[in-house]
C-alpha cells in the first residue's frame, strides 16, 4: 500500500510536480483515512496534499488517472493467480466497462452450439481490442469436449496454457530486465522495448509454433493454435500495458532533463528554432529558482514620521522620559535595470533570451525598462507590458533588427532619450558584442552613463578570444563599464541575473 | 448546536450540510473540508475573485457554529498587528503609579543589590498577560472550544508576514518572547488562507497547508447556486443568465464576472421583474456583471448574438 504511494509520488515528480517528503507523510496519513476504496474520494484527497499550483494539479489529474489504471490491472493480475481463468474474464470485463462484463455474463450463460457458433464469430471481430474476454469462451470450447487440445510444445505456449498470471508476471518482470527496460528514456522508444521484451519471452518459437499448428489436420491441434494466437495477443497487451508503466516511472522526464542539461551550456546563437519552446521552458524554471532566492529580500526603507506607540512602548524602560524615538518607516522604490540589447541579426538569439530572462523575473526584479536597436535605438518596455512575453520578443526583434550597428548612434539615442532618468539606483546592462562596423563610437556618453548609475554591466555573446578582433571595439567600452563578462549560454545568463539580483537586493 | 461528529462523517455528509446553509459546493470542497477537520489541517484556498473562497470559511463557522476570527492582511502586517501587542498605556500608567509608591517598596533595604532585588519582584509583572492585548491570532488559538480562522488574502502580506505563520500553522502556537509560548486551547482553531494568487505564496507555508484551487464553476453548478442564492428567479430566466455569464468567461475580458456577480445580477433582474433575456435588457444591466468600461464596450457588439444563442440552446 505505502508502496503504491512511493511510486505514485515518483511519477508526479517526473511530472514535475514538487512533493516534499513532509507532504509524502501528509499524503500517508490522509491514505490511512480516506483509503483505496473510492478511487474518486482518493483522487479529490491526494490532489489537495500532493499538487500545490494550478500547474500542479492539471498534472497530478492526468498522472493519477493513468498511474492508478495500471495499478488495478496489474494488482488483480497478480491476485487472481489461484482463482479460476473464468473469474479472471469477469474481472477483465470489469476493467473495459461493463460492456465486457455484459459477455463474459453471456458468454458463459451459452451452452447450445449454434449460440457458441455465434458468439464466436462476433468475439473475433472485437478479439484485437478484447483478447481477454475470449478467455472464458476457451473454457466452453473445453467444455464441448474434453482434452481436444494437444500440449504446447514451446516453453511460452506452455506457460500461457498454464493460466499461471504469476509465472507470466515473473518472467515478464525478467524479460524486462533483460532488455533493460528501465534505461527507456523517450516515449518513441516503447514499441521497441515491448517487442525486445517479448522476444526475450520467447515470441520466435511461439509463433513457430502457432504456424505450425495452424497448418496442422487435426481439429486439436488447431484449436490449440487459435488459442494460443489469442494468448500471445493478450500477453502483447499486457507486455506494453508494463512498458508503458516503466516509462512513466523511469523515463519520461529524464529524457527531458537530458536535453535541458544539454541546452543549458550549449551557445544560444547555435539553438534550433525547435528548441526554443523548452529553452523557454528552461529559462521559466530558472527564473523561479532565482526568484524563490531572492524573493526574501531584504527591504529598503526611508524614515517617516514619528511612530507614537513603538516610541512611547521603548521608551518605558527609562522611566518614560522620551529620547529613544522610533519612526514609521517609508519603502523606498525597488531600484530600477535598464536593459539595452543589440538586436541586430548576429546578437538577436541573444537578446531574445535575456529579455525571457528578465520579464520572466518580474515578481522579483526590480522594474526593468527595456531599450533595442542596432542603428536606432527605441524604447520597447512599453511592447512588453501589453503583449506577453513571446509576442513582445517577437515584435521587437522584427521591429528593430534592420539596418546595420551603429554602437555610437544607440549611445547618442539613449542619451537624447533617457540620461536624465539613470540615477545612483539604476543597473544598466548592455547586450552587444560591440562590433561597431568601424563607426563613431562616442565612449564619452559611455562614461556620462558610467559616472550616473549604480553599475553598467556589458555583456558580450562572442568568447573573449575573438573581442578586439576586426571591428570589435569592446576594450574601448569596456574601460567604462563596471563590469564586463562573456554571456553566451543560460548558464552565463542565469549567473550575470542571479548576481544582479544580490546586489539589487542589497 | 449541531452535531458535528455527525457532519463531518463523510464527503457527503458535510456536502448536504453545506447545501443547508446554502453554500453548494463540489465534491472537492467538501473533501478539503473533510480533510481538514480530520487531519487538522490549514487550507490554502486560491482561485480567481469571487468565486466563495471568503464565503467558504465563513459558512463553515456558521455550519460548526463557532466563532469565526479574521485577519485581513495587507502589505506591511506585522506581528503587532497579527498576534499580539503590549497594553502600552496601562503599563504607562502603572509604572508612574509605580513610581509613587517606590520609596515604600524600597523601605528598609540595605544597600543597592537589595532594592534590585525587591525591584525584580515587581519587573515580570509588566510584561504578563495581563498587559498583554491579543490579536487575531492569538485571539484564535485562545478560544476555548475551538473556532474558525481566517487569513484573508494573504497574498497581499509580505514574505516577512509569512514566515510568522508557519509556526501557528504547523503546530497551532505563537512564541512571545517575553512570555513564552502560548499553545492552542483544547480545540485548535480550522484555518483557512485565502489567495487570489497577486503573488506565488513561499513553498514553506504551501507545505503546511492543504491546497485547494476553486474554478468558475460549470452550468449545473452555477445554477444551483444561484438557486440556493436567490430562489425566487424562474427556472428558465436562471438558466439563460447563468449560460450567458459562462459565455463571457469565454470572451477576452479585463476582469471576467464571478459567482458574486451572478448573484448579483440576478437580483437585479428578479428586480425588474424580467422572465426571459433579450439584449435590450442585458445592455442597460451590463454594467452589473462587468467592471470595465472597456470590457462593457467590448462586450457591446457580442449581446444579441450571445442572448439568441443561449436562448436557442437546449434546456
Amino acid at each position: 500500500m505505502e508502496r503504491t504511494l512511493a511510486n505514485f509520488i515518483q511519477v508526479l515528480r517526473n511530472a514535475e510536480v514538487r512533493v516534499s517528503p513532509a507532504e509524502t507523510l501528509d499524503a500517508m496519513t490522509t491514505l490511512e483515512l480516506v483509503g483505496y476504496a473510492d478511487r474518486k474520494f482518493l483522487k479529490h484527497s491526494l490532489a489537495l496534499v500532493l499538487p500545490k499550483t494550478v500547474d500542479e494539479k492539471v498534472a497530478y489529474d492526468a498522472a493519477f488517472d493513468q498511474f492508478f489504471r495500471f495499478e488495478e490491472v496489474n494488482n488483480k493480475a497478480l491476485q487472481n493467480d489461484s482463482s479460476s481463468s473464468n473469474d479472471d474474464g469477469d474481472q477483465e470485463g470489469e476493467e473495459q466497462q461493463g460492456e465486457g462484463n455484459g459477455e463474459g455474463g453471456g458468454g458463459s450463460a451459452a451452452e447450445t452450439n449454434p449460440a457458441n457458433g455465434k458468439r464466436k464469430s462476433k468475439s473475433k471481430q472485437k478479439g484485437k481490442q478484447k483478447p481477454n474476454n475470449l478467455q472464458d469462451e476457451e473454457e466452453e470450447e473445453a467444455d464441448l469436449g474434453p482434452g481436444p487440445m494437444t500440449e504446447s510444445t514451446s516453453e511460452l505456449g506452455k506457460l500461457l496454457m498454464a493460466n499461471s498470471r504469476v509465472e507470466l508476471a515473473v518472467r515478464m518482470a525478467q524479460a524486462g530486465e533483460a532488455v533493460n527496460v528501465k534505461d527507456i528514456q523517450i516515449f518513441t522508444q516503447k514499441g521497441l522495448y515491448a517487442r525486445r521484451m517479448m522476444d526475450a519471452m520467447g515470441l520466435s518459437e511461439l509463433n513457430a509454433e502457432i504456424s505450425d499448428l495452424g497448418e496442422s489436420r487435426q481439429v486439436p491441434a488447431r484449436r490449440l493454435g487459435q488459442e494460443l494466437k489469442r494468448r500471445r495477443e493478450w500477453l502483447r497487451e499486457e507486455v506494453r500495458d508494463y512498458v508503458e508503466r516503466q516509462f512513466l516511472l523511469h523515463a519520461d522526464v529524464s529524457g527531458k532533463r537530458l536535453r535541458e542539461e544539454l541546452l543549458r551550456t550549449v551557445k544560444l546563437s547555435n539553438v534550433e528554432h525547435r528548441s526554443f519552446r523548452l529553452i523557454q521552458e528552461i529559462v521559466y524554471k530558472m527564473a523561479k529558482r532565482l526568484a524563490t532566492m531572492h524573493a526574501r529580500r531584504k527591504k529598503v526603507f526611508k524614515r517617516g514620521a514619528l511612530n507614537v506607540p513603538r516610541t512611547l512602548r521603548h521608551n518605558m524602560q527609562y522611566d518614560g522620559s522620551i529620547f529613544d524615538l522610533h519612526w514609521k518607516s517609508v519603502k523606498i522604490d525597488r531600484p530600477k535595470v535598464f536593459a539595452v540589447c543589440d538586436v541586430s541579426g548576429s546578437v538577436a538569439n541573444y537578446a531574445r533570451f535575456m529579455l525571457m530572462f528578465l520579464y520572466s523575473l518580474e515578481e522579483v526584479m526590480p522594474k526593468v525598462r527595456s531599450f533595442a536597436f542596432s542603428s536606432d535605438l527605441a524604447e520597447v518596455t512599453e511592447l512588453f507590458e501589453r503583449n506577453d512575453l513571446e509576442d513582445a520578443i517577437n515584435k521587437t526583434l522584427h521591429e528593430y533588427s534592420g539596418g546595420s550597428t551603429d554602437y555610437g548612434q544607440a549611445l547618442l539615442d539613449f542619451k537624447r532619450m533617457c540620461l536624465d532618468d539613470v540615477d545612483n539606483r539604476t543597473t544598466i546592462i548592455i547586450l552587444g558584442d560591440a562590433r561597431n562596423n568601424y563607426g563613431e563610437n562616442r565612449q564619452l556618453i559611455l562614461k556620462e552613463m558610467y559616472d550616473r548609475a549604480k553599475r553598467v554591466i556589458w555583456l558580450n555573446p562572442e568568447s573573449k578570444n575573438a573581442w578586439n578582433a576586426g571591428d570589435s571595439v569592446m576594450r574601448v567600452y569596456g574601460a567604462y563599464c563596471h563590469q564586463v563578462e562573456e554571456c553566451n549560454s543560460l548558464m552565463h545568463l542565469e549567473r550575470v541575473v542571479g548576481n544582479l539580483l544580490k546586489q539589487a537586493s542589497g | 448546536m449541531p452535531d458535528i461528529a455527525q457532519i463531518t462523517q463523510s464527503v457527503a455528509s458535510i456536502k448536504a450540510a453545506f447545501e443547508e446553509h446554502r453554500y453548494i459546493c463540489s465534491d472537492q470542497i467538501a473533501t478539503a473540508v473533510y480533510l481538514a477537520f480530520h487531519l487538522r489541517k490549514p487550507i490554502l484556498i486560491e482561485g480567481p475573485p469571487g468565486v466563495g473562497k471568503t464565503e467558504l470559511a465563513k459558512t463553515t463557522s456558521e455550519l460548526f457554529a463557532l466563532p469565526l476570527i479574521r485577519l485581513q492582511c495587507y502589505e506591511g502586517l506585522d506581528e503587532a498587528k497579527a498576534i499580539y501587542e503590549w497594553k502600552y498605556g496601562k503599563q504607562l500608567l502603572y509604572t508612574q503609579v509605580l513610581k509613587e509608591t517606590l520609596e515604600e517598596v524600597l523601605q528598609g533595604a540595605k544597600g543597592f543589590k537589595e532594592s534590585v532585588t525587591r525591584l525584580h519582584e515587581f519587573g515580570d509583572i509588566f510584561f504578563s498577560e495581563e498587559f498583554l492585548e491579543p490579536r487575531p491570532l492569538l485571539k484564535a488559538l485562545k478560544e476555548e472550544n475551538g473556532c474558525v480562522l481566517l487569513i484573508d488574502e494573504v497574498d497581499k502580506s509580505d514574505h516577512e508576514f509569512e514566515s510568522l505563520l508557519l509556526e501557528i500553522l504547523s503546530d497551532f502556537q505563537v512564541s512571545i518572547p517575553e512570555i513564552g509560548t502560548v499553545k492552542a486551547s483544547r480545540e485548535p482553531p480550522m484555518v483557512f488562507l485565502t489567495s487570489n494568487n497577486t503573488r506565488e505564496i513561499s513553498d514553506a507555508l504551501k507545505r503546511r497547508c492543504l491546497h485547494l484551487y476553486i474554478p468558475f464553476p460549470d452550468l449545473d453548478l452555477e445554477q444551483k447556486i444561484i438557486h440556493a442564492r436567490v430562489p425566487k428567479i424562474p427556472p428558465e430566466l436562471r438558466r439563460q443568465m447563468v449560460a450567458f455569464i459562462q459565455e463571457l468567461r469565454e470572451l477576452d475580458l479585463k476582469k471576467v464576472p464571478a459567482i458574486s456577480e451572478t448573484i448579483d445580477w440576478a437580483r437585479t433582474l428578479l428586480l425588474l421583474h424580467a422572465d426571459s433575456l433579450d439584449p435590450d435588457l442585458v445592455r442597460g444591466t451590463l454594467n452589473v456583471i462587468l467592471k470595465f468600461q472597456e470590457d462593457i464596450v467590448n462586450v457591446q457588439g457580442e449581446i444579441s448574438a450571445i442572448t439568441s444563442k443561449v436562448k436557442t440552446a437546449k434546456r
